[in-house]
């Protein structure tokens, strides 16, 4: 992230580093979904069959290094949703950067609700 | 598997035609998997979301490299609707899925009223705000805060009201499977003086994180089922890549009133699942 001086959200600045951050991210995610989409295809996996695999972060290596569809889509599923984090955690790496203590107070709590979620999501 | 490519065919149809009318998908997604493909409404909610966030985080990801959004506003109100999504997962879980149904409905008929009246909704085509009518006006008392997010050419004011549309924007989006946008470009290009593109540019970067927090509640908590979510996904990031460059050859409107016609009969099936 470049822009030292200049002030963010008025044009010009942190913003052009952040997108390209966040547009490699996404890319990154979508491609895990669609060698995911790629393995039900290849395996015949009904989409709609009820008894879906349920989400084990712990099991994600092994299912991916056995190249089984769910890893990969877990995988996938989770970069995706992880991947606004992204923007946000490079938005924090360039507020820091400019010394907008504000901004950078701004990110840190977005980074901390999305902690939350997790915390809560998973039964904390 | 013949479900497979209908699946990823219906993605691509929601994400062509949001992409075209410049909403997200959501308002489609939802009642395509529950009426069309017999998805409890949680599910269809849950993969709508992970929808939302794909369109979201590519359509920021090109607003940002375009200098097109307000990363300072967006942010400072993306922390009240990430906080009201996350309090909105937890709640959905709660809810009947009756209740969804109704409110899905009642959100569809807001959708289609926004559309017949002309504003354009989140497409950005309604000129520029700052353009049209530059504010010269002295700040008002106590929105020191809101004129620190300000753009070249516009002052953000009444942030309180960003504050409070933000909360209740974040709150439909983790209920509905929605980006929400349909509240918060109103609010910051009507309510708070924001240039549509800009206001468009911005709700869009906060959809992903607002997505985000609430997708995380139905991930953690078996919500998602990664043999629709996955599929579904794709097809959106496929439709709305292909639609976003084809928008200037597509006659938008009879696009837009195809569009109404069909939430409107969709806010009547919804609505009738909910009193059922």
């Amino acid at each position: 992230v470049s822009g030292r001086g200049i002030e963010p959200g008025n044009g010009l600045g942190i913003e052009r580093g952040i997108g390209r951050a966040l547009g490699i991210a996404t890319l990154a995610s979508v491609v895990l979904v669609a060698v995911g989409v790629a393995g039900m295809i290849a395996t015949q996996t009904p989409p709609l069959d009820r008894a879906f695999p349920p989400f084990e972060i712990g099991r994600l290596p092994a299912d991916v290094a056995a190249f089984k569809p769910a890893g990969f889509l877990w995988l996938g599923l989770l970069a995706v949703i992880l991947t606004p984090s992204v923007r946000v955690v490079a938005s924090l790496a360039g507020f820091a950067a400019l010394g907008d203590r504000r901004m950078t107070a701004v990110a840190l709590v977005i980074l901390g609700v999305i902690c939350l979620s997790a915390f809560l999501g998973a039964g904390g | 598997v013949s479900e497979l490519p209908l699946l990823i065919a219906a993605g691509i149809g929601a994400g062509a035609f949001g992409s075209l009318l410049g909403l997200g998908g959501g308002v489609l997604i939802v009642p395509i998997l529950t009426l069309g493909f017999g998805l409890p409404l949680r599910e269809a909610v849950a993969a709508s979301l992970v929808c939302v966030i794909v369109t979201s985080s590519a359509a920021a990801s090109v607003y940002l490299q375009r200098d097109a959004a307000n990363l300072k506003l967006g942010m400072t109100l993306e922390m009240f609707t990430a906080a009201a999504a996350l309090a909105g997962g937890l709640v959905a879980f709660a809810l009947p899925d009756r209740a969804l149904a109704l409110m899905f409905a009642a959100l569809l008929l807001y959708v289609s009223v926004t559309m017949v009246r002309g504003r354009g909704v989140e497409t950005g085509d309604g000129g520029d705000a700052a353009a049209e009518d530059p504010d010269d006006s002295p700040p008002p008392r106590g929105d020191d805060l809101a004129a620190g997010l300000s753009g070249p050419g516009y002052r953000v004011h009444n942030l309180r009201l960003g504050v409070v549309g933000s909360l209740f924007a974040g709150l439909v989006s983790a209920l509905l499977g929605v980006g929400g946008g349909i509240v918060k470009v109103p609010l910051m290009h009507l309510g708070m003086g924001v240039p549509l593109r800009v206001a468009t540019a911005t709700s869009n970067l906060m959809i992903g994180v607002t997505a985000s927090a609430g997708g995380l509640v139905y991930l953690l908590r078996g919500g998602i089922d990664p043999y629709v979510a996955a599929p579904t996904a794709l097809g959106v990031f496929v439709g709305a890549s292909v639609a976003a460059r084809l928008a200037d050859r597509v006659e938008l409107r009879w696009l837009r009133a195809l569009f109404v016609f069909v939430l409107l009969f969709t806010a009547a099936q919804m609505g009738l699942r909910g009193l059922s």
